[in-house]
């Protein structure tokens, strides 16, 4: 629902625009702190066995440094239930693999970091996704009548209040799109999801879809909390508008237990997934 | 202070009932019938005098005697008239234009705009619309709200936001009246334009503290805009024809010259453009604005206004909105004998919005509509003592939104929030008493009462927390529901009552000085729940109740005011300090569309602003204007009370979003000649209170800011000029069609202010990159106004 709200403010900031450019600005510079990049996603139809998490150091706003991997900490996650423990091992580059983890649904986890002697904990429960109905192109739909989009059909369950993700990445592209939902408006009704690129007019810099574009498209079932935490991230790093909420400092779910100060960016999740890509015609 | 109320009345009774006489009556304008407010009736070679009130009605009390009675109004000649007191009598007065060359442009600004040295009101702005009317503007349609930004104390969010900041407050603490119905949105098309016409509007009058007793219900200031009556001696029209809208205003007498009567619309015609160029969006506004009063005999005059306006977009056939106030009032001015003047107000006043989204097949209503009694008296016991009291009662019913699903495949399901229901009153008794040739004070005490109603289930959380903090994640939560408690319609949720002092007083220190000093106290009941940067039409108001409290303000000022050269200059002084407390803000990640439950959205904080204001004014001569300067500090804590944890912003003070610390601005009007007079504006602010990125990190293979603590940066500086040139065409002195073209440029030297400053990935090149929005760069603008 928030989405639409954004969208009608978007048009009103856009009938008044007059004008967009990149500026200088100065900005503060916050402590350095760890990023836990913890996503156990569990594709549906594999065994989950294979498992990345990645560990990284945040940096100065406007730095272009991406060289922050970090190589010396011990990662662990554990089954909260029967005290399975899966260790994960450094391969390079920040991150940390195991290739015997056993995902099970609804099942509470606990990740633990210890990095230069200060310890990392979180805890999330593995949660499920709903098939893909149905996939198809349109061009009536979404934003722009001439435009193409890709839908995706899903049929929300009726029983319990679901979050979703979506994760859209044109292949070719640099960035993947996120995109957050809830059944609090929509709950047990068959939801159609839209996503559309627009054409950026004044920079040529995005395109909208061609036939022969091919998006990969991920779905993935996630927990309240987490929707919480990825809602705020997906809005600010929308930008920071005239019409956005203010921005905050965004916090998740890995705690510092050695210094509580010096909490973690990132996130543990555990989530069920659907991947697929589409070639539109 | 009862009581001292009370010996006042009772001493001042006993001394005025001995050889006194008082002459009362009406003061009008010559031309058009319009009564006048504010203007000046006193006893030559006395200190009695009196002010004209909103209807134009005056009264003195004298010891008996012969009297030279002088009325005078700026702009208008003096009238002098001898008059005899040994009986109590009716003087009407009918005020003529200075002079028949510069009708239309008065060089003089109005007496009620000067320093009124003797009055403890402060902190007030008054506007004639004629002095709004000569300011450059943006589109060149004049502008009620942006002219009031000009005056110190008086801010806006930013080009692109609705309504306007007091002295650190919300957009919601505003009080917005038209013709005593309240107005909840005060901007047409995010900010464009103000609701008020300027063709129906006669005066504007803004109390940015000092609020005068018989005025409740917001705690930052109160904006009483009065429409005009209509010209009750002729048939009269009033037009202009913009780029972006056009005017016209009919008006004149009814009922055999017992009344008059006036209609005003306006109406933006892009639309016309975008049908032209065969484009589905539209966007547009346009508003109508109605008087008519009928004088049933000398004591009894009924007034019927209304007011209608409406904004309305669409974009292609994705969705589309409009939204709008809508007021109408009924008043009954009775004059119980020549001390007594009464007034009873009926009003409603109605603010809605529709948004239907087609893309998804559902639309969402919401609405507010609030039916108002006033009934306000004022009492003129002797040239040194008035009584004002009254009584008020205002229900509130509140449709905060309704979803509906346009169609059997929407994938929307219908919802109706709960809608709520409140009655809130006042009762109020406010004294200015003249206790020597110097000092006058003015002493009132307002109560107001608010009750939430019921015929609704309310949500009882876990321990009564409707946010909880977690302490391990260190971030504020959704309480749990543990069930719900049902109020009937006869029962109320929650009472609240406050007792609300007002004081002032004035004191002269010789002929051309003065200094006053003020305290007032206001609760407000109803709040607007944003959580967005700027105020948006959408936003939805809320009333206090089981877990909001009422928004509770203190403010004490003080201030220096002077004349020079006979009136021809004048400077205002004053400093504030306020304090409100139970201002809600939103917890991180708060989610207020859709809601039922607003409380587990928001804490309860304080704020408290402080600051000096300057106003030098020139006000005569072929030269006129002001120069006003601000400075200030608004700031705002929001501790977790009772959902725990340190608060937001880890309870430390932060700036709020309309922190100003240095606010300056010129305003000039130069009458080269006849024809020619040019105008000119210049602004100069510190940048808003913004929260920027401190760091980002890599997270799903993007770049994500990190944020610093809550508004603890600011925008580059706001700066602008505006200048405007007003030709008015060789006319003919018997010709009644009179046109003026007015050539504007908004922004002249093309300042790209940011409106916001954005921090996002380029999506090509993967880099952080901050975007700044301006929305106007230089706009030029021409208008053709018309009278007949």
């Amino acid at each position: 629902m928030n989405t639409y709200f954004k969208l009608i403010v978007l048009f009103l900031t856009m009938t008044l625009v007059s004008c967009e450019d990149v500026i200088d600005v100065d900005v503060q510079e916050g402590p350095t702190r760890l990023v836990i990049e913890a996503s156990l996603d569990w594709e549906k139809g594999t065994t989950g066995n294979n498992q990345i998490i990645k560990l990284s150091e945040s940096t100065p706003y406007f730095d272009t440094t991406t060289n922050t991997h970090v190589t010396n900490a011990s990662v662990k996650v554990t089954n909260d239930d029967n005290g399975q423990e899966f260790i994960f091992t450094h391969q390079g580059n920040g991150e940390y693999v195991v290739t015997d983890f056993e995902p099970i649904i609804n099942q509470s986890y606990t990740l633990e970091v210890i990095h230069e002697g200060e310890t990392y904990s979180a805890n999330e429960t593995l949660t499920s996704v709903v098939d893909i109905d149905d996939i198809y192109q349109s061009t009536e739909d979404g934003f722009d009548d001439e435009e193409l989009e890709v839908n995706i059909i899903f049929t929300d369950p009726e029983a319990e209040e679901n979050y979703y993700l979506f994760k859209f990445q044109r292949q070719g592209d640099l960035l993947p799109i996120l995109e957050d939902g809830d059944d609090e408006f929509s709950n047990g009704k068959e939801i159609p999801w839209w996503f559309e690129k627009e054409e950026d007019e004044d920079t040529d810099e995005i395109e909208a879809f061609r036939p022969g574009d091919i998006v990969d498209i991920s779905f993935f079932g996630i927990s309240e909390a987490y929707s919480n935490y990825i809602g705020i991230l997906i809005e600010q790093s929308e930008g920071t508008g005239l019409f956005s909420t203010t921005p905050v400092p965004l916090r998740g779910n890995c705690i510092n237990t050695t210094t509580p100060d010096n909490y973690a960016f990132g996130y543990f999740r555990l989530t069920q997934v659907v991947k697929t890509s589409y070639t539109f015609q | 202070m009862k009581n001292l109320v009370l010996v006042f009345m009772l001493f001042t009774a006993v001394l005025s009932a001995q050889e006194n006489y008082t002459v009362s009556g009406i003061v009008k304008e010559a031309k058009n019938g319009e009564t006048a407010f504010g203007a000046s009736v006193f006893l030559k070679g006395t200190s009695i005098g009196s002010i004209s009130n909103e209807y134009g009605f005056f009264s003195i009390t004298a010891p008996k005697g012969t009297y030279t009675l002088i009325v005078s109004y700026i702009g208008f000649e003096n009238i002098r008239q001898e008059i005899t007191l040994d009986q109590n009598q009716k003087v009407n007065f009918e005020m003529e234009e200075k002079s028949t060359q510069l009708e239309e442009v008065v060089i003089l600004a109005e007496e009620s705009e000067r320093v009124s040295l003797k009055k403890p009101e402060m902190s007030v702005s008054k506007l004639n619309i004629k002095t709004v009317k000569q300011m450059p503007v943006v589109f060149g349609e004049v502008d009620v709200i942006k002219s009031l930004q000009m005056l110190p104390g008086v801010t806006k969010n930013g080009e692109g936001s609705s309504g306007f900041h007091v002295r650190g407050g919300a957009v919601d603490q505003n009080l917005v009246l038209l013709d005593e119905a309240i107005i909840y949105n005060t901007s047409h098309m995010l900010g464009f334009f103000s609701v008020f016409n300027a063709d129906a509007i006669k005066d504007i009058k803004l109390y940015k503290g000092g609020i005068p007793a018989r005025f409740g219900g917001r705690t930052s200031s109160v904006l009483d805009v009065r429409q005009k009556d209509g010209n009750s001696k002729h048939f009269a029209l009033t037009g202009g024809i913009g780029l972006i809208s056009s005017r016209l205003a009919v008006e004149g007498p009814v009922f055999k010259d017992k009344g008059s009567f006036l209609v005003a619309g306006r109406s933006s015609y892009v639309n016309v453009f975008l049908a032209a160029a065969d484009d589905d969006d539209r966007v547009g506004f346009y508003d109508l604005n109605l008087k008519t009063n009928y004088k049933l005999n000398d004591k009894n005059k009924l007034y019927l206004s209304g007011y209608f306006g409406r904004d309305s977009f669409k974009f292609g056939k994705s969705f589309a909105s409009s939204y709008g106030n809508a007021s109408g009032n009924l008043r009954w001015n009775h004059i119980f004998n020549d001390r007594l003047f009464s007034n009873l107000s009926l009003i409603y006043s109605k603010y809605d919005y529709d948004l239907e989204i087609t893309l998804n097949e559902f639309d969402w209503i919401s609405s507010i509509n609030n039916y108002n009694v006033k009934y306000d008296l004022k009492y003129y016991a002797s040239d040194k003592f008035k009584l004002d009291f009254g009584v008020s009662g205002i229900y509130y019913d509140f449709d905060p939104g309704q979803v509906r699903p346009t169609s059997e495949t929407s994938p929307i399901n219908p919802l109706s929030l709960d809608r709520k229901k409140a009655f809130e009153s006042g009762l109020y008794v406010n004294a200015e008493h003249k206790v020597t040739d110097k000092l006058t004070v003015q002493y009132g005490l307002r109560y107001s009462a608010f009750s939430r109603l019921g015929g609704q289930a309310m949500t009882d959380y876990a321990n009564n927390q409707p946010v909880v903090y977690n302490s391990l994640l260190g971030i504020y939560e959704r309480g749990t529901a543990i069930g719900e408690t049902d109020y009937g319609k006869s029962e109320t949720i929650k009472n609240f009552g406050n007792l609300e002092p007002r004081a002032s007083l004035a004191y002269q220190l010789n002929e051309s000085s003065s200094v006053k000093a003020g305290y007032s106290r206001s609760a407000q009941y109803i709040h607007l729940l944003s959580n967005t940067t700027s105020v948006t039409p959408l936003d939805v108001w809320t009333t206090s109740g089981k877990f909001i409290k009422p928004q509770l303000s203190d403010q004490y000022a003080i201030g220096y005011f002077r004349n020079f050269n006979d009136k021809k200059y004048s400077l205002e002084v004053e400093g504030y300090y306020k304090t409100t407390d139970n201002r809600i803000d939103y917890i991180d990640g708060s989610d207020l569309i859709g809601t039922n439950n607003i409380e587990t959205e928001i804490l309860n904080g304080e704020a408290r602003a402080y600051g000096l204001e300057l106003l030098f004014r020139k006000n005569e001569g072929r030269f006129t204007g002001w120069v006003s300067y601000t400075l200030s500090k608004a700031e705002q804590r929001t501790l977790g009370g009772n959902a725990g944890g340190p608060g937001i912003n880890n309870g430390d003070w932060y700036n709020s979003a309309f922190d100003r610390t240095h606010d300056f601005s010129i305003t000039g009007a130069y009458e080269l000649n006849d024809k020619w007079t040019f105008s000119s504006n210049m602004v100069f602010q510190t940048g808003r209170p913004v929260t920027y990125p401190n760091g980002q990190y890599q997270y799903e293979g993007q770049s994500i800011a990190s944020f610093a603590a809550r508004n603890s940066d600011r925008l580059p500086a706001y700066h602008r000029l505006d200048i405007s040139a007003t030709y008015k065409p060789n006319r003919k002195p018997n010709n009644r069609w009179k046109g003026e073209w007015v050539f504007g440029i908004y922004n002249a030297y093309g300042r790209k202010n940011a409106a916001s400053i954005s921090f996002t990935q380029n999506q090509d090149l993967g880099i952080n990159e901050a975007t700044r929005t301006s929305i106007f760069g230089m706009m030029p603008a021409i208008t053709y106004n018309f009278k007949f």
